[in-house]
């Protein structure tokens, strides 16, 4: 199913605000760019500049195609009451993997490995049972919305009294 | 003077490539206030530990309340965490802006558009970073503190860009739906239709479904009544020797004979009319204080103790120090960063800044500082100086 966009509202920036704005911005942007440059080697300009390109064009080239695609195949292939919860089930459970992804790769305790109090969790099986909450919670969700979007069928109706 | 070629009936460029209503302004405003406000928390917090780890002239760190800096700390990293579906949201949201054509139409929307790659690119380095630092993971050269501390303020000065400009876009998204379908101008659609409504909140539903599912699933390591949902936390704040975690351990910091040697004396001196030496007996048999107190990291994870030793000011009295004294605190480590921490004189004469022999009613763990470490209210946990062998007084 195919759906028109929405027109783009959005405001042309401008006027006293925004000028206000940019120069507070651009001011305390440029104390960040000084204050990095001042602390080298520490903060490693080169790598710090080429980390930011590289995490926009990451995004922008895949992360953000490949969640349209998932979008589009969903709307294809989903009826529409229960696309919300397959939706945001598949976009916690990538969440979450991303944000377990150190821990279930033991790269801390790798990088200190005396340490025994980092990462003393089984981060399998606690990435594995949070993901199970979100499942559990998203079916829920979908047999809700599900239940709810089903057309009423007419029933039969009792023979009036005599 | 060449012209841009014209785009716009090209893909992605051409309007109706992106087909969901759900990458509309309303959406784009209501997760920009969520990151606006989670954004603002995590750089307040952050430049209160940056302050108390770096004093400014105008800056001293108090000493009370006790757990502020476990409380300031620990929103830092919850608020983080929490902002990381936001920003990947908004981002999807916002995606079919960046094929926008012609991409400026004039100086302020030159301004405000390149504004958008320190603010993203920003955003996605600082949760990145944050998320890496918080389990010890660092692939890469540079210092975590230092640059997180000024890809932070390159981030906010962004995001002050981006408020000025989206302020009156966002107004108006978040008007109800009657005073948007008055003041449209003839000709003016405002999409607002039941279905587009139940996609919004079905997606804002999820988006904010998942921040609070991560939090409730790391926010443990410092929030005790959470601890058992902390399935992702990389530290359990009930989990390390004496029952709660170490950042360095001895090993790591090369203490293991000097921490246990016979011949351990603690050393006050600078500015006082009587330098001390002291040996463990002595210190044991100095009036003991005790005193329930939080040893939070800047990694977000805290615990709270009962420590028991003698109280700095009792020491400094002892050595005739002046009542403005400050003390620098030097470790036995004598490699790596952190091996000395300075308390200011506000902390350094509160009766519960402690040079602790015990915890919980034990003699201390060599990881946690045997044979005697500094522990103070409101103090950074990096700042909580283990193995401390030296007060310089100044």
């Amino acid at each position: 199913m195919s759906v028109d966009p929405p027109p783009d509202s959005s405001v042309e920036p401008g006027g006293a605000g925004f000028w206000i704005g940019a120069v507070i911005g651009i001011g305390i942007m440029v104390f960040g760019v000084m204050g990095l440059l001042d602390a080298a080697p520490a903060t490693q300009p080169h790598q710090v500049a080429f980390g930011l390109l590289g995490l926009d064009v990451l995004h922008d080239a895949l992360v953000a195609p490949l969640a349209c695609g998932v979008g589009l195949i969903l709307t294809r292939l989903l009826p529409r009451s229960v696309r919300a919860p397959v939706r945001a089930g598949l976009f916690a459970s990538a969440v979450v993997i991303v944000v377990g992804w150190a821990a279930l790769r033991s790269y801390g305790r790798a990088n200190v490995p005396d340490n025994h109090t980092v990462d003393p969790l089984n981060y399998g099986t606690a990435v594995l049972t949070v993901l199970a909450i979100v499942w559990v919670a998203a079916a829920l969700w979908a047999a809700v919305s599900w239940l709810r979007a089903r057309p009423v069928r007419a029933t039969s109706t009792q023979s009036p009294l005599p | 003077m060449t012209r841009l070629p014209d785009l716009s009936e090209r893909r992605p460029f051409r309007e109706g490539t992106f087909t969901s209503r759900l990458h509309d302004e309303r959406t784009a405003a209501v997760l920009g206030i969520a990151l606006g406000v989670s954004f603002s928390i995590c750089f307040a917090t952050g430049i209160y530990s940056h302050l108390a780890q770096h004093p400014a002239s105008w800056f001293e760190l108090p000493a009370r309340p006790a757990g502020l800096y476990r409380f300031t700390q620990g929103l830092h990293v919850a608020t983080g965490i929490a902002s990381i579906p936001l920003l990947l949201a908004k981002l999807w949201v916002i995606y079919p802006k960046l094929f926008r054509w012609p991409p400026f139409t004039n100086v302020a929307n030159v301004i405000e558009r390149l504004a958008l790659f320190p603010l993203i690119a920003g955003g996605l380095f600082m949760l990145g970073s944050g998320l890496a630092n918080i389990n010890l993971w660092y692939p890469w050269q540079f210092s975590f503190p230092v640059t997180h501390y000024w890809v932070a303020w390159i981030t906010i000065g962004a995001l002050v860009v981006h408020v000025g400009a989206k302020r009156i876009t966002t107004f108006r998204a978040l008007r109800p739906r009657a005073d948007r379908v008055a003041d449209a101008t003839e000709g003016e659609e405002v999409v607002d239709e039941s279905a587009a409504l139940t996609d919004r909140r079905g997606f804002l539903a999820g988006v904010f479904a998942t921040s609070g599912l991560l939090t409730l699933v790391t926010v443990g390591q410092t929030f005790k009544p959470l601890a058992p949902l902390a399935l992702l936390s990389p530290r359990r704040s009930d989990v390390g020797p004496q029952g709660f975690p170490v950042n360095r351990t001895a090993r790591t910091a090369g203490v293991l004979e000097s921490a246990r040697s016979p011949e351990y004396r603690l050393v006050v001196d600078g500015r006082v009319a009587r330098p001390l030496t002291l040996s463990l007996d002595d210190l044991r048999a100095m009036a003991q204080h005790s005193a329930e107190l939080p040893i939070a990291c800047v990694e977000g994870w805290s615990s709270s103790q009962r420590w028991t030793g003698v109280p700095l000011v009792d020491l400094l009295q002892r050595a005739g120090a002046h009542r403005d004294a400050e003390v620098r605190v030097h470790s036995l480590q004598q490699r790596r960063s952190y091996r000395t921490s300075d308390v200011n004189t506000t902390q350094a004469h509160d009766r519960d800044t402690l040079l602790a022999l015990r915890v919980g009613g034990e003699e201390l763990s060599i990881d946690h500082g045997y044979p005697l470490r500094l522990i103070a209210p409101n103090r950074p946990g990096v700042m909580q100086t283990k193995w401390v062998t030296r007060l310089e007084v100044r």
